[in-house]
Order: C-alpha cells, then structure tokens, then sequence
C-alpha cells in the first residue's frame, strides 16, 4: 500500500475549517432559510455549503483516477463523450411485431443508435398471447412476442449484425425464451453469434420482487434462470450482455436511490458468485454484466450516484472477486429517465422533468440513455412524443456541449461529498444483506419486498404532506385541465397473434417438439443449463407459453411476501 | 374514520405495477380498514374471493392498460353472482377519456395518476354499502 496522499495540506484545511465555521455561525444566519431542514431525495442531509474541510481525506488518485483507469469513477473509458457519445436508446414496443416493426425502423431512421425492446405483460411472464390469463394484456406495454416467427417479424430487414439490441425482457423467465428466439433467428439468418451485440435484461429481482404478477417462480430457480443465461452467453454470445440490473426498476417500485444501488450490486454478487461456483474464471464473465439505473428528480444525489455506483464495484470486483481485466472493474451502465417522476397533470411538462434527469445522466457518464416521452404517464407513447423525447437527446448531445470535457463536475465539494456519503450508505446497506445471507435470501424473507414498499409508502406520504413538491400535482395545479395530447391507443393485437400460433402448430412437427419438450424437462431434472436446450425447442417453433409450463411443472410457483 | 371495513384489493391480469395497490393497502390499514390483498387475480377469482371473505368493497389496479376489459368484467361476474351491492373501484393508468365508460360499467370510483391517499380513503369509507 502506498501512503496515504490527501488532496489539500493539513494547514490549508485548518484555517478553511476556521473561517467556514465562523461563516456559520456569524454571517449565514443574518439571513433566513426558506425551510427548516435541506435534505437530498434519500435522506442524506445537505449542508449551506462545502469547501475542501469536507474532503480532507480524500485522496486524487485512490479515490477518484483519470477516465477508463482505476477506480473508474471519472468515467470508464478514456475519452468519454469526447470519443463517442451515449447511445441514444429509446424505448419501443406495442400491439403485434409487425407494427413495433415499424415503430423501430422510424427511430432508427430519425437517428436512434440502438433498439430498446420492451414486450408485453404476456411475453415478458412467459405466457402465450392466446392463454387464458393474457387476453386484455396481450400488446400492452410492449410488444407480443409468441414464437421465433414473431422475432423474424419484429427485426424485419434490420441488421442484426450491425444494429446492438437491447431486449426489456425483465424476468428471467421471460427472457429464457425470447432471448432464445433472438439468438435462433439470427442463426437462421446465418449471422454467427459472435457477430451479435446487445443486452438482456434478465434479473431475478424483477420476478419475484418487483415487479410481480401471477405464478411467479419461486426466487431460486427464477435467480438460476438468470445465472443459466449469463453462463450461456458467456460461453457462446461473446459480445452480448446477458444481464442488465435493474435499479431502473427497483426504483420505479418504491426504492431510494441508496438501495437502488445496493440492491444491483448484492445482485451482481450472487450472480458471480454463482457463475464461479459453476466454474468459470471472473474475467470471463465480469465484462459483460451491465446495469441499468433510474435519472431521477434530485439532480446532484443522481450524479453522485453514478460516481460512487462506480467505485463501490470497482472495489468489490477486485478485492472481493480478484478481477484483474479492466473491463471487468468497470461499471457500466443504461439510464431510463424515472417514469414515476411523470406526471399525467400538465403532460407536456414532463418534457422539462426528462430532460433535467438525462442531464444528471449524462453528467453522471452513462453509457446508454432513454428519456421517456411526455405522455407515459397516461399511454404507450404516440410517434411524436417518442420523436420529441429522441430529440431532446439531440439537443443535450450537440446543442449544450456538456460532452467537451469529462466528469465536468468531478473535483466539486458537494459533488465528492455527496459520491462519498452514498459509497458509505450502500456499502452498510450490503453489509446488512450479506449478513442476511444474501439477495436470494432476502428475497426469500420478504425483506426486500418490506424494504422496497415502505420506501415507497413514505414517498407518497411526503407527496400528499407537500414536503415533496410536484408541479401540477401538489402546488400549480390546474383545475378541471383539458388534456393537451392526444393518447396512444395499442392496435388489435390478439387476433393477428392467434392466427399466426394457430398457423405454426398446424404446420410443425409435433414429434420435434414433443422431443424438444421432453429435453427440456430431462434438463431441468439434471439441473442442466437450460439455455441450451431452450434455444433449440424455438427452432422446432416451440412456444413461449410452452416453455413456461414445462419449467413451472419441475420447479413450482411462489407466493411473494407482498403485503 | 369508519371502522373495519373489509376491503378486497386486487391487481388486474398480467400487470406487473404493485407499487400503487400496496401504498393504497398500507393506507386503508392504517386507517382502520381490513384489507386482504390477493396481487394479481382475473375477474373470475377475484369475485371468488369477494364472496369468500364477504368484503364491503373491492378494489382494482391496473396500470398496464387492461382496465377497459378487466374491471367490466369484475362488476359483470359480482352482479351475475348476485353480489349487487358491493361497490368496485380503480386505480391506475387510466387515461381520462376512459372514465366515463368505467363508470357507465358500474365502477363507482376511478383514481388516475396523482390520487391521493386521503381522496381515496375518504371515498372508501363513504362508498361502503351505498
């Protein structure tokens, strides 16, 4: 270890420490303060101001690097947005895949760099659109995926090798199916595996605590789904992240942005520790575990979030795993814009609410950005809101020249103080789930569930208090207000699914996917990867629905401790 | 502040958003109410277990947009099983150009984005038996 090096001499801070408490005391109160307390959005109380007195200890090169070298939290690769700038990811998905089809090729026409799928509530809990639970959520929220056929559809006349894909599968049980279909479809498309990049999102969290729906797996085969994928790709799809924690999410349900990022972590944790278990060596898997955080309100603690998100996996890859590839150590990550940030008041100014919140990501150094479109909180978002949410990313990209200069606020007081304050507050908060015995476990327990629904109980109360202001809801309200959007409403979706499936199981081969079924129990009964055998049954045209039901006859459903 | 009244809560179909049916369950218990809260059921078992706990009302979610066919069908099946005075109520994604259709299929009460807790267990306790 070599010693200890603080930014600032031990003379300079004293007399900093002298004059500032002396500020405190003598010249801040001659004014008052428009409230009692100050605090950021999870809690951590802010003071007047910061000065060099609040990084003492700090340390340049231990605590904070240069971009793309350790700990990474300046940035993870060298030239930042200097180099190249985020990909602009939007979120799109809705009715049958012809249509999303469409939706997809607008957006990478007006300048998209990459697609976001997101699928529907059927789809994405492993259902078939003609199953008796899915009929009035078949096409909503996403796009209605049942067999490989639907995936050939769906990325019709796009490249798969040169357009990355991220796929919103969310649970591992949906996704153990669509991914496989991407993957056969590329194939039948002779496109090779290594040629294939994107993202799945694949996180055991969103089935079992969440977000939850009916029949869900119970959390150790939904968290072996997941660990099945990443050794998978791992394996075979070299360039595709397999997994994407998703933060985004656990925020959405309820969480502070402190166990949004604790929770991601203590998730990556078990995963590798179960990858290793499974044999493989960190650095062969580490690369491409990505995350996915939510760009909420309080613009500072979002910043600082990132930063300290960033040294805490840095720290835990290599002193906990051993990593040793700096892509490894490097934590990447997708910004959505926080959906629960929008408000169905006054729609169009949640145009101004994304905004700030990209803002926060990209100064936070995110990878990959979606900002939601000014409607979402009414309906899936029509062409022009998507488009005006596009260009909002265009317009931080190349109008604001925030992109000159990386970290731009790296080196502030508030800023450090605030990335050190979280750092501490996520850290203890994974001490308190390893002591549990981990995410599985506290899963299991209900713990999470408790976590996650009381943060968001005290969220509303302070909405409904006024403490928290939200324009238009609480303060600047409108009344009787005439809605100025227009609303998206999702096309016939059921009937163009169900002829499609009654088409394919007339005309396959129900010896092969008899066949197919079979090997997938047989697999599940030898505790096999079932990736593997998942990606051959679509090929025989095996369904979604079908996959699902064969898992949930081996491994049971789970009832969450929700409530 | 009404007491012990039985509230049923539900979320409707495949939506996956439990966020604002658990804040809504931990008010309405703090109030006073008696809530059993059964997470995702379709219209058929949600009747099922009104009629089992003998609830006072019931209360819907959705926020995935499956509300214009699911939360007809709830009042349908509670009117057909002879269950005419059990209020049914919603909460959720509803976009305001739906709600006079709900309300026309005999949902009492529609809660959108941004209710608050306080409009919602005034109408509860005021919707009871009526």
């Amino acid at each position: 270890m070599r010693p200890k090096r603080n930014l600032f001499n031990t003379e300079s801070i004293d007399k900093i420490r002298k004059k500032g408490e002396k500020w405190q005391r003598q010249v801040y109160p001659t004014e008052k303060q428009r409230q009692e307390v100050f605090e950021t959005l999870s809690g951590i109380p802010i003071e007047p101001i910061y000065s060099p007195t609040h990084l003492a200890e700090m340390d340049y090169l231990r605590d904070l690097g240069f971009p793309g070298e350790e700990p990474f939290v300046r940035g993870v690769h060298p030239t930042m947005y200097r180099g190249r700038t985020w990909t602009h990811r939007q979120l799109a998905g809705f009715g049958p895949p012809e249509e999303t089809n469409k939706r997809y090729k607008f957006l990478l026409k007006q300048g998209a760099t990459g697609i976001n799928g997101v699928f529907d509530y059927p789809t994405l809990r492993g259902y078939d659109s003609t199953d008796p639970e899915a009929y009035a959520d078949v096409g909503r929220g996403g796009v209605a995926i049942d067999t490989v056929e639907d995936m050939r559809i769906l990325f019709d006349g796009i490249p798969l090798d040169h357009v990355s894909s991220s796929l919103v599968t969310c649970q591992p049980i949906g996704n153990i199916s669509v991914q496989s279909m991407y993957f056969a479809n590329a194939q039948a498309q002779e496109i090779p595996f290594s040629e294939l990049r994107g993202t799945s999102q694949n996180d055991f969290l969103m089935e079992t605590a969440v977000a939850i729906a009916p029949e869900v797996f119970p959390p150790r085969a939904s968290f072996k789904f997941s660990c099945d994928a990443i050794e998978y790709c791992t394996k075979h799809v070299p360039r595709w992240n397999p997994v994407s924690f998703a933060g985004y999410n656990y925020r959405e349900a309820g969480c502070t942005a402190i166990q949004e990022v604790a929770f991601v972590i203590a998730n990556a944790i078990a995963c590798s520790e179960e990858l290793i278990r499974r044999g493989l060596n960190v650095d062969r898997f580490a690369p491409r575990l990505s995350f996915f955080f939510s760009g909420h309100s309080d613009f500072f603690e979002e910043i600082a979030k990132y930063r300290a998100a960033r040294r805490i996996w840095y720290r835990m890859m290599k002193e906990r795993f051993g990593a040793k590839d700096p892509r490894s150590l490097a934590l990447r990550f997708h910004v959505q814009t926080a959906g629960v940030a929008l408000t169905a008041q006054q729609p169009l100014n949640n145009i101004a609410r994304a905004a700030y919140h990209a803002l926060s990501a990209v100064l936070g150094g995110a990878q990959s950005v979606h900002i939601d479109a000014y409607d979402e909180a009414l309906c899936t978002p029509t062409e022009l809101s998507s488009l005006t949410a596009l260009r909002t990313q265009q317009i931080l990209q190349l109008e604001t020249r925030v992109t000159h200069t990386i970290d731009p606020l790296g080196g502030s007081y508030f800023i450090e103080s605030l990335t050190n304050q979280l750092e501490e507050k996520i850290v203890a908060l994974l001490n308190e789930i390893e002591a549990m015995g981990g995410i599985v476990k506290s899963v299991e327990k209900g713990w999470i569930h408790k976590e996650i629904s009381s943060a968001a109980y005290e969220c509303q109360k302070a909405i409904e208090s006024g403490e928290m202001p939200i324009v238009g809801v609480n303060c600047y309200k409108i009344e009787d207000e005439k809605l100025p959007v227009e609303l998206f409403r999702v096309p016939e979706t059921l009937e163009v699914q169900r002829a499609k499936l009654e088409k394919i199981k007339k005309e396959r081969n129900s010896t092969n996917v008899q066949k197919a079924l079979d090997t997938i129990l047989h697999c599940c009964e030898k505790d096999g990867n079932l990736m593997e055998v998942v990606v051959e049954a679509v090929k025989a045209h095996v369904t979604e629905g079908e996959v699902t039901k064969m898992l949930k006859r081996f491994y049971g459903t789970w009832n969450p401790p929700l409530f | 502040m009404k007491k012990g009244i039985r509230v049923l809560l539900a979320r409707l179909g495949l939506d996956a958003h439990w966020r604002g049916s658990i804040v809504v369950a931990h008010a309405l218990r703090d109030a006073g109410m008696e809530v059993i809260y059964i997470g995702n059921q379709m219209p058929k078992e949600i009747v099922e277990t009104a009629i089992q706990e003998d609830v006072d009302i019931i209360g819907l979610s959705s926020l995935s947009g499956n509300h214009m066919i699911l939360a007809p069908e709830v009042v349908k099946i509670l009117r057909e099983k002879g269950m005419r005075e059990t209020p049914v109520v919603l909460g959720g994604t509803v976009p305001p150009d739906d709600i006079p259709r709900l309300k026309e299929a005999g949902i009492v009460g529609v809660f959108g984005p941004g209710s608050s807790l306080k409009e919602i267990i005034q109408f509860i306790s005021g919707a009871k038996g009526t």
